[in-house]
């Protein structure tokens, strides 16, 4: 019994030193290794809010620490991809509490923003909590616009510069309103991908960069090959195309991908190989905005979309030039692809109009065909066959051998002579 | 054979260690020489797989941020519609709201003070402050706290304050000598730019019409700084901003200019940057670089009135109204050189860049703290 005192006491005594050696730990490391700054208390003062930006410089696996997202999408006439758009967003495995969501809806003509609310809605209340998202802000401003939202209007040299500036106006917009000083990434995603990884979050924050783009092809149809390069916004830049930008006026946007200005740009999009590595890394210095990854910090030292002609560009190509004049590092992965939906240009629109038309006529030619064809079988019936096996039956018990050949002399039919007889006159005939 | 066994069990059970050890050594080999080869291809076919345990912070984590993010609402969906904000030369007619942005490594009493006295509704008044990772930024901050909180509890109490401690180290020497010498002015006002940008956009709302930049050692200006200035209804705006001492030649107190960021390009600055490689930069007020701008600090003339305006090509810190759309388009403050500007003067070249015109107001005063 007292023996088994003694084992107690040492045990408690035991439990008490490694308590004291944690203890210690603790506040060694807290005067030595970690920072130790003031932390204002004021949690009475609902309006006073203090944050430690440290806390929000992004890490490689956010989602393991609890860092927050900012998911900015402008959108503009985009009510038809908001559904192919959420089944996106419903599928994403980021923790989406974590995923703090901005729209900008602007200059729209169909029903976007009644869309959206509905989505959202819709999301927000499902009945799994995990599908819920953060903090949603809806921002509406109207820029006015110059330029028509068909492909090829969007997509035509002359309108790209004035076209990517308001652009740029327009993202801007969105984000300097929306971030906040506890947001760790931005996350800027068009509305109108139509594949995309639920693990796309992951995939790109998993790098550590500061800013990082997927490639971005098209699926087109088949009579025009299947799949294209879509975004040729994200380029490294060449020799070639510093010295065109050195020839260009202050105000000169130079836009990839149109035979005007020919850089010779290496692009993120031609350099996919379908069976490459997903992890590739290639450093660029112009990105396209159908999706970047970046650091929150990145926004909030002051890169931004140029809506000037910044180093001749403007919008996410100069934002990326931008950005890496402020040190930054830009990346893009040429094998890790995300799809962008097939929006035909005004020139696919005629050859497909034609197609149709093509294909009612072909149609209608065979439908045509089918009745002259049988009108042309009744009225022409071909007995031929049928006579031919009638024949054989007909001829099959008689003995052609019983008959002889008949024999006919024709000698001395063609004797006789008109000359001769007197009787026989020709007829005085003289035309 | 059984004699055998008994003896390697005596021999585990006098060294356990011994056992432990051999089998630790064959897990690293195993580890080395099998498993690297099949993961290194198992991560380039397939897409990685992630782990979704959260890191556990240890005794140091959850801070007050956490509190904060936990407490927020989970299913708002928050509608602005920013065609609707204005920005106007009656501004307290149509409720708009300011932002009052201020970088403050020390915290000066005086400019707390002449905070508070400002006669705009301070109901439409919304305050950010960003401080240096550093001791003096650490030393600010509790009398900044308690300037705030003594001022939230009055009736005079201003409509939101956001304070940030920004995440990069800060310069370390901060004494006006120091600050102003020419080799670490670029470094400097690099910094100071990342701090305005990170202070700017994480604290500009959706709300937010007007936006006052305003140094923290501005210790004296009208009580009605804000309506006099707004009343000028231009997208940047800058005060002069001068400084009171004694004057031992005259014997009195007298008033000199203190800010010479405001200014308007010359033939001399355009000809001086066009020598100038891509990452040097041009300041004000050093005789290394003559730039013949004419200063806007030289301007002053105490017998005129003070709504004159005059357009500028730079502007500085001090007092700076903008309208808030200004920055929403993107103006900020080059933290690398732009046009070989830096930081205020910088956002002064991207604004105009962006269409937006820029002026100075030669005859109204603020007042630099006298060090």
């Amino acid at each position: 019994m007292a023996f088994a005192m003694v084992e107690h006491k040492s045990k408690i005594l035991y439990t008490a030193f490694v308590l004291f050696i944690l203890g210690l730990v603790k506040v060694v490391f807290q005067l030595t290794g970690g920072e130790n700054l003031y932390a204002p208390d004021f949690s009475n003062l609902k309006e006073v809010e203090f944050y430690d930006l440290e806390n929000s410089r992004g890490s490689a696996d956010g989602w393991r620490r609890d860092e927050r997202i900012l998911f900015c999408v402008p959108l503009r006439d985009a009510s038809a991809h908001l559904p192919m758009f959420f089944g996106h967003m419903k599928n994403l495995t980021y923790p989406h509490n974590l995923i703090d969501l901005a729209f900008l809806v602007s200059d729209s003509s169909d029903d976007t923003l009644g869309e959206l609310v509905k989505h959202l809605t819709q999301i927000q209340n499902d009945p799994d909590p995990k599908m819920h998202f953060g903090t949603i802000e809806i921002f509406e401003k109207d820029f006015g616009q110059a330029i028509g939202q068909g492909f090829s209007d969007r997509h035509g040299f002359a309108a790209q510069g004035p076209r990517r500036k308001l652009m740029a106006r327009a993202r801007n917009w969105l984000w300097t309103v929306a971030i906040k000083p506890y947001h760790s990434y931005v996350y800027w995603r068009d509305a109108d991908v139509e594949t995309s990884p639920q693990t796309i979050l992951e995939d790109l924050m998993h790098h550590d960069k500061d800013i990082i783009v997927p490639n971005v092809w098209r699926p087109l149809p088949d009579w025009l090959g299947n799949q294209q390069p879509y975004d040729l916004n994200s380029w490294q830049e060449s020799d070639g195309g510093l010295q065109l930008a050195d020839t260009l006026d202050e105000d000169a946007c130079i836009v990839e991908g149109y035979v005007e200005y020919q850089t010779w740009r290496p692009h993120l999009a031609y350099l996919r190989d379908p069976y490459g590595d997903p992890e590739v890394e290639m450093e660029l210095d112009g990105i396209g905005g159908v999706s970047i990854l970046t650091k929150a910090k990145v926004f909030r030292t002051g890169a931004h979309f140029p809506a000037f002609s910044f180093e001749k560009h403007a919008e996410t190509e100069a934002f990326g030039k931008l950005a890496k004049r402020m040190g930054y590092s830009v990346v893009g992965l040429p094998h890790y692809v995300i799809w962008h939906i097939y929006e035909p240009s005004s020139d696919d629109l005629k050859h497909m109009e034609w197609m149709a038309l093509e294909e009612v006529r072909q149609q209608e030619e065979a439908k045509i065909k089918k009745v002259y064809d049988r009108v042309w079988g009744k009225a022409f019936e071909d007995v031929h066959n049928n006579w031919n096996k009638e024949r054989e039956d007909f001829l099959k018990n008689t003995d052609m051998a019983n008959f002889k050949s008949i024999k006919v002399d024709w000698s001395g039919v063609d004797d006789w002579n008109l000359e001769n007889g007197n009787d026989k006159q020709l007829a005085d005939f003289n035309p | 054979m059984a004699l055998n066994r008994y003896q390697i069990i005596r021999q585990i059970r006098r060294k356990p260690l011994s056992v432990l050890g051999s089998v630790a050594a064959l897990l690293i080999i195993y580890f080395l020489f099998f498993t690297s080869h099949g993961s290194d291809s198992k991560l380039s076919k397939n897409r990685p797989t992630y782990n979704y345990n959260k890191v556990n912070k240890g005794w140091f984590g959850s801070s007050a941020d956490d509190m904060f993010l936990k407490s927020m609402p989970k299913k708002h969906i928050n509608r602005y519609d920013l065609n609707k904000l204005t920005t106007s030369a009656d501004a307290l007619k149509n409720r708009e709201e300011i932002l009052i942005l201020t970088p403050l490594s020390k915290f000066l009493p005086e400019y707390w003070e002449n905070l508070n006295k400002l006669t705009y509704d301070h109901n439409l008044i919304e305050l950010g402050f960003i401080i240096p990772r550093s001791e003096y930024g650490d030393a600010a901050l509790p009398k900044l706290e308690a300037a705030i909180k003594k001022t939230q509890a009055s009736t005079n109490k201003f409509k939101k304050i956001t304070i940030l401690r920004q995440d990069s180290e800060s310069l370390k020497s901060q004494t006006e000598k120091e600050r102003h010498a020419l080799a670490v002015q670029k470094e400097r006002r690099s910094m100071m730019a990342l701090a305005r940008n990170s202070l700017l956009f994480t604290v500009l709302s959706p709300s937010t019409s007007w936006v006052l930049w305003l140094d923290s050692d501005i210790v004296e200006t009208a009580p009605t700084l804000l309506q006099d200035m707004i009343a000028h209804n231009k997208p940047l705006l800058s005060a002069n901003v001068f400084q009171r001492f004694y004057n031992e030649e005259t014997k009195e107190n007298d008033i000199r200019p203190y800010d010479y960021n405001n200014w308007i390009e010359s033939d001399d600055g355009l000809k001086l940057a066009s020598t100038l490689k891509d990452d040097e930069i041009i300041v004000e007020g050093y005789a290394e670089m003559a730039t013949y701008r004419p200063l806007m600090a030289k301007f002053y003339d105490p017998n005129a009135a003070s709504n004159v305006e005059m357009a500028l090509d730079g502007v500085g810190g001090g007092a700076l109204l903008v309208k808030a759309d200004v920055h929403r388009d993107g103006a900020m403050f080059p933290s690398f050189p732009f046009y070989h500007l830096i930081e205020t003067e910088g956002f002064a070249k991207m604004a105009k860049r962006l269409g937006y015109e820029v002026f100075g107001l030669p005859n109204y005063l603020v007042y630099h703290y006298n060090e």
